[in-house]
């Protein structure tokens, strides 16, 4: 077996005993991301981190690799726009910091749908990812790089973002596990925003324990993101043998009608006979507004926010820019056209166009409201039920270069995604066995703060289903 | 009510964006699909409900109004290709 097959906790274990060295690790790594790189494409920057340079701590020399929207002191930051150019951050974001004060070492920045705008990692600058299940299929996204470069085994586990979505429906079709925690748990400092009520950093890893020691790390207060918060449970400790007995596990009554494909049907049904089977009260709860609502408050939301927050890339300060317009309003759209893509585009017009004085208490205010009445009916549902299992989409990966001409369509396969945002719930995004030759995935949902239940869960998953595979990353 | 490609192109505008006939074309279908998807609010009762602001009560996060400086400016600036000593300059606003 060679090193870079192995998970994070294997080669931190390995790594204690002396069994290899980080130098060892990182030969393994970087080989394989040659081997693969060219048919994946999961990397817009390679970076030249060393294990001599890392530091000491419980990361110390293992390698990872983080979204591309995730600022990284003087190394180029884009989030697959043309937009920010080459721009390299004068700061670390947060979570990186973490990671980097753990020991980790950097190997590459992750490709994404440009902004995190999108579900197949098709929408980048810098061309798509592939999934290395089966190359001609998309990887999802927008975090499709960091779940591709997992599951072909670039390294052992990687950072994402999550706005509606981002991280679990990657994680699905790449075959890997992944963690949408909850809002306010992990530092969003120098993440580049998206929908900042929404947006959220998490991680991939090949097993769930990985997970655990991840948000280990990278979760807790930081006084630099004024929506992180104190005083609340951050402790991820591995239990070997957690329990779910006389827990309850609901299925959503009105999502019983959607189709699915088979083997997402498959999986569901086999999944709660595994929870059952371990001493879980299978159960149902009713989520009427989220099932109708969802999809349209979430994506007049993330519009409206989307607009704002991109309001300020206009080429002075960063990234692309002009030097010989006439005036600053020529500068500014001519630097913004060129540098947006056709999807960002869309979006802040949408957004614009939402939050205009005349439109904005039909459409942006009456979203709010629609997402209080969201948040309550989720709190209503964790009265009656501990999780809620649901798929995380209702089809598998589509082909690479496919696109759908009713973005709407396209927007409506996250409606198992992003209620999860819009009430701040943690998700967590988990595998369940391959159908021909495909991983499948599902969703386990809790109330907030419930993360490291959630991962408890998917310790007693993992033991029953099985882990995923590395995948073959489109080696012949 | 349908928007016009005027009043798109308009919108687009305010965003300071310059769009091709061809991006404008897609931008009209897909603002007025997305604005007919929002019509299903009317079907909720939203009039006594507050709007969303956070998951769970936060303590207001304030802190002492103090200039804390950056450490490496010079790393913000040579970012920039419209730096004159250690400011941004930009092209004239007022337009001629």
């Amino acid at each position: 077996m060679e090193l870079y097959e192995l998970n994070l906790w294997m080669l931190m274990e390995g790594l204690k005993a002396g069994k290899f060295s980080a130098s060892e690790i990182f030969t393994s790594c970087k080989k394989r991301i040659d081997q693969c790189e060219g048919e994946i494409h999961a990397l817009i920057t390679r970076t030249d981190d060393t294990p001599q340079s890392a530091k000491e701590g419980v990361l110390s020399g293992i390698p990872t690799i983080i979204k591309d929207n995730l600022c990284t002191k003087g190394i180029r930051t884009t989030a697959a726009s043309r937009i920010l150019g080459n721009w390299r951050p004068p700061y670390d974001a947060t979570a990186w910091t973490r990671l980097k004060d753990a020991g980790a070492v950097l190997m590459g920045k992750a490709n994404m749908d440009e902004f995190a705008m999108g579900n197949t990692c098709g929408n980048s600058a810098f061309g798509p990812t592939r999934n290395p299940n089966d190359t001609s299929l998309v990887p999802g996204g927008s975090s499709g790089g960091s779940a591709a470069a997992v599951s072909a085994g670039y390294v052992p586990f990687s950072l994402g973002s999550d706005t509606g979505g981002s991280i679990r429906q990657p994680a699905s079709y790449c075959g890997v596990y992944g963690l949408k925690p909850t809002y306010g748990m992990v530092s969003r400092y120098g993440l580049i925003s998206y929908g900042s009520s929404l947006d959220q950093i998490g991680p991939f890893a090949r097993t769930v324990r990985d997970l655990q020691i991840v948000m280990s790390v990278i979760s807790g207060h930081d006084k630099m993101d004024s929506s992180s918060f104190r005083d609340k449970p951050h402790d991820f400790t591995h239990n070997e043998k957690p329990s779910i007995k006389g827990k309850k596990v609901a299925v959503v009554k009105e999502f019983s009608g959607f189709t699915l494909d088979a083997p997402i049907a498959d999986a569901m049904k086999r999944v709660q006979k595994v929870l059952a089977d371990e001493g879980a009260i299978i159960t149902e709860v009713s989520l009427p507004v989220v099932s109708k609502y969802a999809v349209a408050c979430y994506y007049a939301l993330a519009m409206s926010e989307a607009h704002t927050n991109l309001e300020r890339y206009d080429g002075v300060r960063l990234g692309y820019t002009v030097k010989d317009a006439r005036g600053i309003k020529e500068m500014f759209e001519r630097v913004r056209s060129y540098g947006f893509g056709a999807e960002v585009k869309a979006r802040i017009i949408a957004g614009t166009c939402l939050t205009e004085p005349t439109r904005c208490e039909e459409y942006y205010v009456a979203a709010t409201k629609v997402r209080t009445l969201i948040a309550q009916e989720f709190t209503r549902a964790f009265g009656e039920t501990d999780y809620i299992l649901q798929p995380v989409t209702p089809s598998m990966p589509g082909r690479v270069g496919e696109s759908d001409d009713d973005a709407m369509k396209g927007y409506e396969a996250d409606l198992y995604t992003l209620p999860v945002n819009l009430a701040g719930l943690p998700g967590l995004s988990f595998f369940t066995g391959y159908a021909g030759g495909l991983p499948v995935g599902l969703q386990l949902i809790g109330p907030r703060w419930s993360d490291s239940e959630l991962l408890d869960a998917g310790i007693i998953l993992e033991n029953h289903l099985g882990g995923p595979r590395i995948a073959n990353g489109g080696v012949k | 009510m349908n928007l016009t490609s005027e009043e798109v192109n308009e919108i687009a505008l305010e965003s300071r964006l310059l769009l091709t006939e061809q991006e404008l074309a897609g931008a009209v279908k897909y603002i007025n699909s997305f604005l007919d998807a929002l019509q299903c609010f009317k079907e909720l009762d939203l009039k006594d409900v507050e709007p969303f602001s956070f998951a769970e009560a936060i303590e207001c996060p304030l802190r002492e109004d103090k200039v804390i400086p950056f450490p490496d400016n010079e790393a913000i600036l040579h970012e920039s290709e419209h730096v004159d000593g250690s400011y941004f300059k930009v092209p004239r606003i007022m337009e001629e």
